[in-house]
């Protein structure tokens, strides 16, 4: 922002607002950049006084990315406005000051609600009030949203750790709603919550809706939002696919198609030899396996952390050699259940074993050992390092050298020191990062990052490889080489992979076998051509109302099969 | 027995006074998360502009000025120095904060040089017999007034909207930006209460029974250190317990020094460091300290 920009504050008490229908906000040709990935690209919005909008789109959209390019906070999570403009009721508030954008008039609830746990829930409301003119009672406006949010007065006094998840998002709505603000953002409500929750979410923002305030939603539930909205826009990859009234839209199934990018794989499938996109290569298990033989088995395994259920008694086989996929909204128990396989959380009830070990008794270090490899979703890199140095971490445990030996360079550790490293490139090279060997990673790319934990997760030459969410927050271009890089490492190494993800056109492109968890219950299993059939499967992620009028529409063979 | 007391209310007091000292370092930690290991030298700066003022504004005018100097040298140390390396990884202020510790202490090391300055304060050497203890006048001062800052202190982080800001943003600063808090403004507020608290435990550490202001007096300031480390970091109600135990154990120590000199000459010394291993056992995050959590 230029220095010394001063947005005058919009009188916002006793002062009519302006007539429906005038510009509220204009996001016009926004690129966000985070290092070298592109967030959002040279998208454009317009948002009216009085409505609502929706911002649909899975994980990796922009989503998030374009809510914090509006209230100025990219700088907190290393990204900025590349180009572009954000105007405010006509005035430029591009990178500005995030204090600044809030007396301004913008409130955002934030994704995972972020409220302050040490505080109670009266001083968490009063924290909204922070950017109310001086004249302003704060003890009215807190009346106010006692009023509008009875549950919340009931607990003022309680430290907000205290609330449940649903009462924090509740409350999270009330304090954003304390600065009385003219444009309300909302980032991911119904996110991790149960559906009577969710439901209640929906009609505490329809009210406010009533009440006459600005909404910019983003969901990836589309059935809240096309409850909610006036306007639907879905976002891929940092770009807008659709921009249509909830009225214009042809029934889920196109929300589905654009949504999911069902088409996209239905369209690849249908013409394989077109050469633009990588083609989707046929994962069968390797000929020469006993195609019987079970990699890992998961019996009826539980997860409770204090009273709340992560996990319930999910149950699935995957096949040596095989690439098995697990799925599901967020919030539906894939990372607990990632945790429980490679022994970071223990299973309240059920087992998960490994031919004849049992890896629910076993330490995370005793289960690396037998050969199970696992990468991590936040990336667990050393960014001072070299990409050999990161993946040569990963053959510690195999080191047969002893420190002595190590550190005197005796010649067998030597010996040992070169065969780690050739190992290292061999690992290097399946993944495609010869070139930036010696590169520090903290230079790397996001994408490139990735590929340096799998390298990592393979040098140990690992039987079973544990892709934790490995497209996660990448661009288009990254997501079809990553598939490349975990098909090739599956054919030239033999491996059985396990991953979870949420990007579910990656996903179905890749997998043998999917198991679906929504809720911390497995709802389905199958092929990918019965996934992406499966009525169950759309209600998970499009929310149940949405898949019954899609039911009610069409019957979901000729519907969805087309 | 009636060392006993004495020997209590003495540590509590001493305490109390570290206790400010470490308020200070825990306020500009969670307003800022700049690793202040200048606190001890400003105390000094504090002790000496006093001792330099006392002449012409007397003694209380004289420490008003200087918590109002030390208070206007932070903040713009921060606005110059500090606010531009915001972005930067947490260890880079720390370590320009270790430079402004030493361009501090030579300075006032060669301003006041093998002198020792007293106070000019209206406690002087009396005592108070507090039931056949002799207690030191300024003893007694030292804790009321530690105890009024620290409930000021406190009143303000609760009940006004800078307090309100700050303590929002020393738990997630991007949230309390998006509320509306101005972290510009929190930062100064930080430095503004860390350099004020630093000048008047300075000023309570170098009254009588202490000789005066000599050019180590910096080193007293080094007990602060186990006493952050005892409390937590990042916990004001931590600091105050940490200055308080290391207060009452250095106390008590030297009190019944006789009775530990099987352990050596000087033992007492050591308590209050052998005392910051035993909690960094048994909890690493000090007594009041918050657990990291991360997912994985």
């Amino acid at each position: 922002m230029p220095r010394g920009l001063t947005i005058r504050r919009p009188e916002r008490v006793g002062v009519a607002d302006p007539p429906t229908g005038s510009r509220v906000l204009d996001v016009d040709q926004l690129t966000v950049r985070y290092g070298a990935n592109h967030a959002v690209k040279g998208l454009g919005l317009e948002l009216a006084q009085g409505t609502t909008l929706a911002l649909l789109g899975s994980n990796g959209a922009g989503k998030t990315s374009l809510m914090r390019a509006v209230t100025g906070t990219l700088g907190f999570h290393g990204g900025t406005v590349e180009c572009g403009r954000i105007e405010l009721f006509g005035r430029e508030i591009t990178a500005a000051d995030p204090a600044v954008i809030s007396q301004a008039g913008v409130a955002l609830v934030p994704e995972g609600r972020r409220v302050f746990k040490e505080m109670t829930v009266e001083e968490n409301l009063l924290s909204g009030a922070l950017s109310l003119p001086h004249g302003v009672s704060r003890r009215e406006v807190l009346a106010e949203t006692y009023d509008h949010f009875p549950v919340l007065a009931e607990r003022r006094r309680q430290a907000a750790v205290l609330l449940s998840g649903g009462e924090q998002q509740i409350m999270a709505i009330g304090r954003a709603m304390m600065s009385r603000p003219r444009l309300l953002l909302v980032d991911e409500p119904s996110l991790g919550l149960a559906p009577v929750m969710i439901d209640r979410i929906a009609e505490v923002l329809a009210g406010i809706r009533e009440r006459g305030t600005t909404i910019l939603l983003s969901e990836q539930n589309p059935s809240i939002a096309m409850d909610l909205a006036d306007r639907v826009v879905v976002l891929r990859v940092g770009s807008t696919v659709l921009d249509a009234a909830p009225a214009e839209i042809a029934g889920v199934e196109q929300l589905r198609d654009l949504y999911l990018g069902v088409e996209e794989v239905e369209a690849a499938e249908a013409a394989p030899a077109s050469g633009d996109r990588p083609e989707p290569t046929p994962r069968r298990p390797r000929a020469g396996r006993d195609e019987a033989a079970i990699a890992l088995s998961v019996q009826g395994v539980g997860v409770k952390f204090a009273g709340l259920t992560a996990l319930d008694d999910v149950s699935f086989e995957v096949s040596e050699g095989s690439v098995f996929a697990v799925i599901g909204p967020n919030g539906a128990g894939k990372s607990t259940l990632f945790n429980v396989i490679s022994g970071f959380y223990r299973a309240t009830s059920g087992q998960v074993r490994h031919g004849e070990h049992v890896l629910t008794s076993l330490r995370p270090h005793e289960i690396s050992r037998l050969g199970l490899a696992r990468t991590f979703q936040n990336l667990e890199l050393s960014e001072e390092n070299t990409v050999l140095e990161n993946i040569l971490l990963g053959c510690h445990l195999t080191s047969r050298s002893g420190v002595l030996a190590t550190a005197l360079r005796l010649p067998s550790a030597r010996r040992e020191h070169r065969e780690l490293e050739r190992r290292a490139r061999e690992a290097a090279e399946v993944v495609g990062l010869v070139p930036y060997l010696e590169r520090n990673c903290g230079s790397l790319s996001y994408g490139l990052r990735k590929r340096v934990e799998i390298a990592r997760g393979l040098v140990g030459e690992p039987r079973v490889l544990l892709l934790d969410e490995p497209v996660a927050g990448m661009t288009a271009d990254e997501i079809a080489e990553m598939q490349e890089v975990i098909a090739r490492a599956h054919d030239e190494l033999g491996l059985t992979i396990l991953l979870i993800e949420h990007d579910i056109e990656f996903t179905l492109r890749l997998a043998d076998e999917v198991a679906v968890l929504d809720f911390g219950r497995m709802i389905a299993r199958g092929t990918p051509d019965e996934i992406r059939r499966d009525p169950v499967v759309h209600a998970a992620y499009l929310g149940s109302q949405a898949a019954s009028t899609a039911a009610k529409a069409q019957p979901l063979d000729e519907g969805i099969a087309r | 027995m009636t060392s006993f007391l004495g020997y209590l209310v003495n540590g509590l007091s001493v305490g109390l006074t570290y206790g400010l000292v470490v308020l200070g370092f825990v306020v500009i930690y969670r307003g800022t998360r700049v690793i202040n290991f200048a606190q001890g030298s400003l105390l000094v700066l504090g002790a000496y502009l006093t001792v330099r003022l006392q002449g012409s504004v007397g003694f209380i005018g004289a420490v008003l000025v200087a918590v109002v100097l030390t208070a206007a040298f932070c903040v713009v140390l921060n606005r110059l120095f500090l606010r531009p390396l915001r972005k930067a990884p947490q260890d880079i202020p720390a370590i320009l904060m270790i430079g402004v510790d030493i361009v501090l202490v030579a300075d006032l090391t060669r301003r006041i040089g093998s002198d020792v300055l007293t106070m000019n304060d209206p406690w002087g050497s009396h005592n108070v017999d507090l039931g056949g203890v002799l207690i030191a006048q300024s003893r007694l001062v030292a804790l009321v007034v530690s105890i009024v800052v620290i409930a000021a202190f406190l009143a303000a982080n609760k009940y006004t909207s800078i307090g309100l800001s700050s303590r929002a943003a020393a738990e997630d600063r991007e949230t309390a930006a998006l509320m509306g808090a101005r972290l510009g403004r929190v930062s100064d507020f930080a430095w503004i209460c860390g350099g004020g608290l630093a000048v008047i435990a300075g000023v309570f550490l170098v009254l009588y029974p202490s000789p005066g202001l000599v050019s180590d007096t910096n080193t007293v300031a080094i007990l602060a250190f186990p006493a952050a480390i005892i409390g937590g970091l990042d916990s004001v109600w931590g600091a105050l317990v940490g200055g308080l135990l290391v207060g009452l154990v250095q106390s008590f120590g030297s009190g019944y020094q006789s009775q530990i000199d099987f352990l050596g000459a000087g033992a007492a010394d050591i308590l209050p460091w052998i005392l910051m291993v035993v909690v960094l056992l048994i909890k690493p995050t000090g007594l009041f300290g918050k657990q990291p959590l991360t997912r994985i």
